[in-house]
């Protein structure tokens, strides 16, 4: 099959419209992330639970059941926090924010009461009720906060550096601003979803950062092989050859793996779903990003330097 | 075939033997039945165990836990001599450290400067310099994560789980994971019950009337906002018509020669102990009360079912505790009223069951308190002197609580209280819901891209899709290799990897066609476009080792598991491309002169 061979499109010509659409993209991502990130219970503590009812049950019965939830005869009112369905509709995740009188276990608790109180859509072993449940404190929370961040940090330090003693400096640069582009629009993205933040979805933003310098650098590649026979003198042209040498391989190998994430995103099920969901748009803007940023930014700069 | 074909031939044929090799029991564990995985001899099952690839708690179903030494209570415990101060201290300190996410230590210095606290002044025992004293108690804390984490071990062994995993993190926190628990609630209890079993002589009736009569002063000009709020069910109970009258008798009811508290007032009557003044009666009389562990159900005047908790008024200070426990035993009580039920029998070592008989000697006719985690189970009159130390806990809901109270009994009671820090439970449902939807997006993401780099390249494309399954049997090999854990996050980096390993693939492919446009036979173009493809593979795919590697280094369970697989994963993919596939060309070309590739 012969698919974008040879081809000669002038991709830098768009350049400055890139540039543009970039800039606004970015912008508009840290304004809605500036606006707020749902972040899940891995980062700001709480407590998440899964229950799954043996037929169908709606939203609301769910939120009256937990209008009273009595503890030690205190009353909890949870019908303000976040109920939906999980999968299928009588599969419901409840996530609940720290409480500042929570009682031990409230987990439990909370799961304990749905079961008593809707028992007759409830399955007979209450260990078949049971999903999942996951509680984490604020303290660990913020833990976990700190250790994500650092951790992006440090996987883009290590990054520049190697690029840095590969390339030189001026490639490095390009392709790590490519790189915060990509985790700044994808977030913005994210958060557009209402999908939450969680450990996960960390790891998929890690590997969005792998990924998409892999596509860069191959294109990076290119470019100082080709600038070995044309040196900087038309430098512009020398991308616009590279990046169309390498398209098809940029192409088929983004479809190649786009078409795994959509399997994994329909077939996957609802737990890895915000993860897929992550690398998805990862993908897709890193694809573009390795294109219009790495390498246009590297043709601005050695304008500018000439 | 010339020399380097061969030897190349023989280095893949071993590597893929080694692979094969290692994926093999996992497979034959796949092929078993359920029956006759449920019949493996334990030998067997320790080969399958180690040679298999662990699934983890994501997948199996289980509980995750990290379980945090209650560190402020292990101070509050240590320290001597306690005053206001001290306890405006310590909830500070609670406020404090549970919102930083500092250490405890540094926390508790930084606020002993800030609030100017004395140390030495309550913690004598431990120093006379602040630096002294803090040394000394993290070298306590030290030493009570040590016992907790042994305790911790003995009651997770005794409670009978499969490969349960205890590890310390950090220096207050201990992660406890449990495969295949069905009831977490169970699990959970068993790991957090402090298990202090205290055995306490009940006072008399003219002490406990005197201490109520001094309790009933001071409440009854300080409760006017408690009950307001309990207004209600007082006057049904009691039909106090004056409510100006409230004071703590008035919570209490007879039941059966016992004050009883009814479950409504739970709260106000924990209001009211935990009040300076009361706390300073109680200090003074040295005297306890406590509730019992269980209700009693009573039908009130209005025809309510309405739960009871008997109240006791003990001396404050133990007469033995749990640490003279030899042996606590399960079983089912034959005689009495309470045939049939299930209870606990404990013995005591030498030591226990001398101070036993010293003790029911002592106080023939008294009542003694049987009482485990500050709640009351049971509580005799001592009839006779009781020798050897035997003696038993009623007053149990189930055989399950019963077996688990034995265990923890013999087990040990844990030096300091512990909080649940984090937790995540899969149910076992979900877990198998997520292997089973797994392999079928790996079924279906590998057959598209098979499908569709097939139709790209035609033959080499076939090519390529053999060395995309050896990308994912050698890559399952490895991980059987490293004893490494697969967990849902793992599954998707297995799919990310079957759509990511084409890409060696493309890059060699897109340069042979790239040379064979410039001219070049069949031959050369394909030494040229390996050549040249190589350093592009390695740096494209070394920087996501780097992000794997910093992923693994930063994820707990199955974040690791993810990074474990993405990694392995690079390494396997770039040997398959660059080696088995150039193998494959070489040796197709060797064979007779190429004119055309099908690429």
């Amino acid at each position: 099959m012969k698919f974008m061979e040879n081809t000669k499109i002038n991709f830098m010509k768009f350049k400055t419209f890139g540039f543009g659409l970039s800039s606004a993209m970015a912008l508009g991502s840290v304004i809605l992330l500036l606006m707020g990130v749902n972040l899940g219970i891995d980062f700001k503590g709480g407590t998440a639970i899964g229950v799954s009812f043996s037929e169908e049950i709606t939203i609301e019965e769910v939120r009256n059941s937990l209008k009273t939830v009595s503890v030690n005869d205190i009353n909890f009112d949870l019908s303000a926090e976040e109920i939906k369905y999980f999968g299928s509709k009588s599969d419901v995740m409840i996530k609940i924010k720290t409480l500042e009188n929570e009682p031990e276990n409230f987990g439990q608790v909370i799961i304990n009461h749905l079961y008593s109180s809707l028992t007759n859509k409830a399955p007979d072993n209450k260990n078949d009720f049971i999903l999942s449940l996951g509680s984490v404190s604020p303290k660990v929370g913020s833990e976990l906060s700190g250790k994500a961040f650092w951790s992006v940090i440090s996987a883009l330090v290590l990054i520049l550096f190697y690029i840095s003693v590969r390339f030189e400096f001026r490639f490095a640069l390009g392709a790590i601003l490519a790189l915060v582009h990509d985790v700044v629009i994808t977030l913005g993205i994210f958060s557009l979803t209402g999908f939450e933040i969680t450990l996960s979805t960390v790891a998929a933003f890690l590997t969005i950062v792998g990924y998409s310098l892999n596509d860069t650098i191959v294109i990076l590649d290119r470019i100082r092989e080709n600038m070995k026979s044309s040196g900087t003198v038309m430098f512009e042209s020398t991308i616009n050859k590279s990046i169309n040498q390498s398209l098809s391989r940029t192409l088929i190998t983004s479809l190649t793996t786009l078409l795994v994430i959509l399997v994994l995103l329909v077939y996957g099920g609802e737990v890895i779903r915000p993860f897929s969901f992550t690398m998805l748009v990862g993908v897709i803007i890193g694809t573009y990003s390795s294109i219009y940023i790495a390498s246009a930014l590297l043709a601005t700069i050695y304008q500018n330097s000439k | 075939m010339d020399n380097s074909i061969r030897n190349r031939l023989l280095t893949i044929l071993f590597v893929f033997g080694l692979g094969i090799y290692a994926l093999f029991p996992s497979l034959r564990y796949a092929m078993l039945s359920d029956e006759k995985i449920s019949n493996l001899s334990q030998e067997e099952a320790d080969y399958y165990d180690a040679k298999t690839i662990k699934q983890g708690l994501d997948l199996k179903g289980g509980i995750y836990i990290v379980l945090e030494v209650d560190l402020p209570q292990l101070v509050n415990n240590l320290a001597k001599n306690k005053d206001k101060n001290f306890d405006l201290f310590l909830d500070e300190l609670k406020n404090e450290y549970n919102s930083s996410s500092g250490d405890f230590f540094t926390v508790f210095e930084q606020l002993a400067d800030t609030k100017d606290l004395k140390l030495p002044r309550y913690f004598i025992n431990y120093g006379k310099t602040k630096e002294q004293i803090i040394a000394q108690l993290s070298l306590q804390s030290e030493d009570s994560i040590r016992r907790v984490i042994e305790i911790l071990q003995n009651r997770v062994d005794q409670f009978g789980v499969a490969e349960p995993t205890i590890q310390k993190q950090g220096n207050n926190r201990v992660i406890v994971e449990l495969a295949g628990i069905q009831d977490s609630e169970r699990a959970r209890d068993l790991l957090q019950s402090t298990a202090l079993l205290e055995l306490m002589i009940v006072k008399d009736i003219e002490s406990t009337n005197a201490l109520i009569r001094q309790l009933d002063s001071i409440t009854s000009t300080s409760n006017e906002k408690v009950l307001n709020n309990n207004e209600n069910e007082i006057n049904e109970l009691f039909d106090a018509t004056n409510s100006g009258e409230f004071n703590f008798s008035s919570l209490l009811i007879s039941v059966g020669g016992n004050l009883a508290i009814s479950s409504k007032n739970l709260v106000s009557y924990k209001d009211i102990l935990s009040q300076d003044n009361v706390k300073q009666i109680l200090d003074a009389t040295n005297s306890t009360i406590l509730t019992s562990n269980s209700p009693i159900v009573l039908v009130n005047e209005i025809g309510e079912e309405e739960e009871f908790y008997t109240l006791y008024h003990l001396f404050n200070n133990a007469e033995l505790t749990g640490g003279v426990i030899e042996d606590a035993q399960m079983r089912l009580s034959q005689a009495g009223v309470t045939a049939g039920q299930a209870v606990v029998e404990v013995e005591m070592n030498t030591e226990g069951s001398r101070e036993w008989a010293r003790i029911t000697g002592a106080n023939i006719n008294n009542r003694i308190a049987i009482v485990l985690d500050r709640k009351v189970h049971m509580a005799p009159v001592i009839r006779s002197q009781i020798f050897g130390g035997g003696t038993v806990i009623e007053g149990l809901d189930s055989i399950e609580e019963a077996e688990d109270i034995a265990i923890v009994l013999r087990a040990g009671a844990l030096p300091v209280p512990v909080t649940i820090a984090e937790e995540r439970t899969v149910g076992a449902s979900l877990g198998a819901d997520s292997v089973s939807k797994g392999t079928l997006s790996m079924g279906i993401g590998l057959l598209l891209v098979v499908i569709f780099i097939v139709l790209f390249y035609k033959m080499s494309g076939l090519i390529a899709s053999f060395s995309v399954m050896w990308t994912l049997i050698l890559l399952l090999g490895v991980l059987a290799l490293l004893e490494a854990t697969l967990t849902l996050p793992g599954i998707a980096g297995l799919i990310l990897t079957v759509g990511m390993s084409v890409d060696a693939n493309v890059i060699i492919f897109e340069r042979i066609k790239e040379e064979l446009r410039n001219g070049k036979s069949v031959r050369s173009a394909i030494d040229s476009g390996y050549e040249r493809a190589i350093t592009t593979i390695v740096d494209a795919n070394l920087t996501t080792g780097i992000a794997a590697a910093v992923l693994y280094q930063y994820g707990s369970g199955p974040i690791k598991g993810f990074a474990t697989v993405l990694f392995w994963g690079i390494i396997v993919s770039m040997f398959t491309a660059i080696i088995v596939t150039r193998f494959v060309f070489d040796f197709v070309t060797s064979r007779k002169n190429i004119e055309k590739l099908s690429i």
